[in-house]
């Protein structure tokens, strides 16, 4: 469930980038590359210190200066393996579709939206079952008549600046188009999400992997109804590489048979 | 109480009525007008009419009219005769006592016509609420077309409308130019961004949004060009006008250079939308949202959409998709989880299917699904749905199949002619 190797000074300068951000001009990339250096050894308490020391007037942020730049999915097993603790905000994030990725994004969507903000869905191969989708009122499905337009879409969506989160599934950009969408999405300030292997543009990689399927099984030892599944998900990132494991439920579709509401009807098909 | 009527006994008739009286009146009452007999009436609806007939006394007092009556009723008739026929200076007629408040007055105060007047006096009917308690068709009858409006006039059935209505003026601009003929359209373009900015600014300003535009273009041969441009939603915005206008330009052809250039509103709405949420972090974004949403349904189509589900048993019968709304779903799922939901292809794929004994029942062991083969470690089912006897009949047999990857995929075998294909209906992800 643990970040893989050690990350600590990276996230740790990270971390001080974000909180102080009075630095005062005279700052410069040197200095910057100079504190990382000094960092060799580091402290807290002796990094605060000598950050208070060279730069008297920067102000430490408090709040939630930091979950400005993210978009937590709201799923904490994920969250504490992703880069800064969610999704990039105004980047381009890639996800491999192997299972599993619409059941996490489309949680992800619905926790933005409970948290007050608002993410879209574009469905470009409209694959999206009417059935199970839960409608909520901050979280837009958008279902484009060809991959074209589901691009467009996006990228209108992306402009508004409007979204926290867009998942961006069954119409992958290529080149020119990835750079218009990252465009977008940095000028909105959301976080793009391509279901796809393309990458050559995302901050972040992720894939995802099902592994076992709970079964219940019928008297006869057959498999009768999957209830849960583990999904495996990697997280990528320049200097970043990490996994998590958790298991989630399979929601049962549900059979209305048209004789009887209740009843299945077991006639079943000429042999 | 809707209307006052003042009525003095001295007041001037004619031309010599003072009209900077009307003026003074105007400070107090929304609305005055001058009727017959001079009579002036005041607008009361929404407002306290007793206090508004003592404040038109008092300015008719200013001016020299001691004398001055005044009447407060629900209705015209009843308000004139308590302002004419009473001796105090001021009468309310309570709230729905209109006709029982003119039935003991004689006929006169209606003013009948001569004619009718003496008919009415042959027969005995001398007030109003002898009047009133006849019937109908009888007065039809008898007294014809006018006795039926005095009949209706005695039991306060009036429904004269003594202020005229405002005209409501819709936003327009124009241009019009006379020494040379517009043909460069980015030119013309160039102009109509002028007027659509003045237009929208007014709608902005009046609260409300547009729904359809005309552009009228005043050609050099005197003819004139009207193109109606609507938006699939309400907007006041400059931007989205003109991307529309833009749109429509590609597809116009004038016979004639441009000479003027008119912009006007056709219909508006107000700008009542979905009430917004102070503590919703995404409030201050919701026009721009709204907007793109605008932006994109012109576009596209009806492309942001909302699920409508139906009780049908097949499963990509059971939707249909709706053009979301503002007032959509408010509803918010407090706590999301993920889980693994069935996703539907748009429409199921024939695959060739490898199978096994299970019992009495086959099941599928592996699919060719294009040119790869995928392996079925774990199948449920079958799952039997039948039905549409009396449509279109269908018969399938579904199975719930685990890949050797792990993806999950939803098979079925059967089709409306009962055949043994096999398809690929959708997977879970």
């Amino acid at each position: 469930m643990a970040p893989e190797g050690s990350f600590f000074v990276d996230s740790f300068l990270l971390s001080v980038s974000v909180r102080y951000s009075l630095i005062p001009r005279s700052f410069s990339s040197c200095d910057s590359i100079r504190l990382g250096l000094e960092m060799s050894k580091p402290s807290i308490a002796a990094l605060r210190a000598l950050i208070e020391q060279r730069f008297p007037d920067a102000t430490p942020l408090t709040g939630g200066a930091q979950t400005t730049e993210q978009v937590a999915t709201g799923i904490g097993a994920l969250d504490r393996v992703l880069p800064n603790g969610g999704l990039p905000r105004g980047r381009l994030s890639v996800w491999a579709p192997q299972g599993g990725a619409t059941a996490i994004l489309r949680a992800s969507c619905h926790s933005v939206v409970a948290n007050g903000e608002r993410s879209a869905w574009v469905d470009g191969d409209n694959t999206v079952a009417g059935a199970f989708w839960l409608d909520d009122h901050g979280l837009y499905l958008v279902r484009p008549k060809s991959r074209i337009h589901a691009l467009r879409a996006a990228e209108e969506l992306l402009r508004s600046g409007g979204f926290s989160l867009l998942v961006l599934a069954g119409a992958e950009p290529q080149g020119t188009e990835t750079v218009r969408l990252t465009r977008a999405a940095r000028e909105g300030g959301a976080a793009l999400i391509s279901i796809g292997s393309a990458a050559s543009m995302a901050s972040l990689r992720l894939t995802s992997r099902l592994l076992c399927y709970g079964w219940r099984r019928s008297p006869f030892g057959d498999p009768a109804e999957a209830q849960n599944v583990t999904i495996r998900v990697d997280a990528r990132a320049v200097g970043w590489h990490a996994h998590v494991e958790f298991p989630i439920p399979v929601t049962q579709h549900e059979l209305r048979l048209s004789l009887e509401s209740e009843l299945a009807d077991r006639r079943g098909l000429p042999r | 109480m809707s209307y006052v009527c003042l009525w003095s006994p001295s007041w001037p008739t004619g031309a010599d009525f003072p009209a900077d009286l009307v003026a003074s009146l105007l400070t107090h009452a929304p609305r005055v007008a001058v009727g017959e007999r001079n009579l002036v009436w005041g607008d009361a609806r929404g407002l306290h009419g007793g206090q508004l007939a003592e404040h038109m006394l008092r300015v008719a007092g200013d001016y020299g009219f001691e004398d001055a009556h005044a009447g407060v009723a629900m209705t015209p008739v009843a308000a004139e005769v308590a302002a004419t026929q009473s001796t105090t200076q001021l009468v309310i007629v309570k709230l729905g006592q209109d006709r029982q408040f003119i039935a003991p007055y004689p006929l006169r105060v209606l003013s009948p016509s001569g004619e009718l007047s003496a008919l009415l006096q042959g027969l005995g009917i001398e007030t109003c609420g002898a009047l009133a308690n006849l019937d109908a068709e009888a007065i039809e009858v008898r007294l014809g077309l006018d006795g039926v409006r005095l009949w209706q006039r005695a039991r306060a059935d009036d429904e004269r409308w003594l202020f005229k209505l405002p005209l409501r003026s819709l936003p327009s601009a124009s241009v019009e130019w006379v020494e040379y003929g517009l043909k460069d359209p980015e030119r013309l373009l160039f102009v109509i961004n002028s007027l659509a900015g003045t237009v929208c600014t007014s709608l902005v300003e009046r609260g409300e949004r547009a729904r359809e535009m005309a552009l009228v273009f005043a050609l050099g041969n005197r003819t004139q060009r009207t193109h109606v441009i609507r938006s699939s939603r309400p907007s006041a915005e400059q931007k989205r006008w003109m991307r529309l206008v833009r749109e429509a330009l590609d597809t116009i052809t004038l016979p004639d250079a441009v000479m003027g250039v008119t912009l006007r509103v056709e219909s508006v709405t107000g700008s009542g939308g979905a009430q917004g949420d102070l503590f919703d972090r995404g409030f201050a974004s919701a026009p721009a949202v709204e907007d793109a949403v605008i932006q994109l349904t012109d576009d596209q189509g009806d492309v942001v959409v909302m699920p409508e589900n139906s009780g049908h048993p097949l499963l990509e019968q059971r939707t249909k998709w709706t053009a979301r709304t503002s007032r959509a779903s408010r509803s918010t799922i407090s706590q999301p989880q993920p889980a693994l939901t069935l996703q539907l292809l748009p429409s199921p794929k024939v695959v060739t299917v490898d199978t096994e004994s299970r019992r009495d029942h086959e099941v599928p062991v592996r699919y060719l699904d294009g040119n790869e083969w995928h392996d079925i470690v774990e199948a449920a089912g079958p799952d039997r749905v039948s039905g549409g006897q009396w449509s279109s009949s269908y018969a399938r047999e579904y199975f719930r199949c685990v890949r050797e990857d792990g993806m999950m995929v939803w098979l079925f075998r059967g089709s409306q002619q009962q055949t043994k294909d096999w398809f690929l209906h959708g997977w879970w992800d």
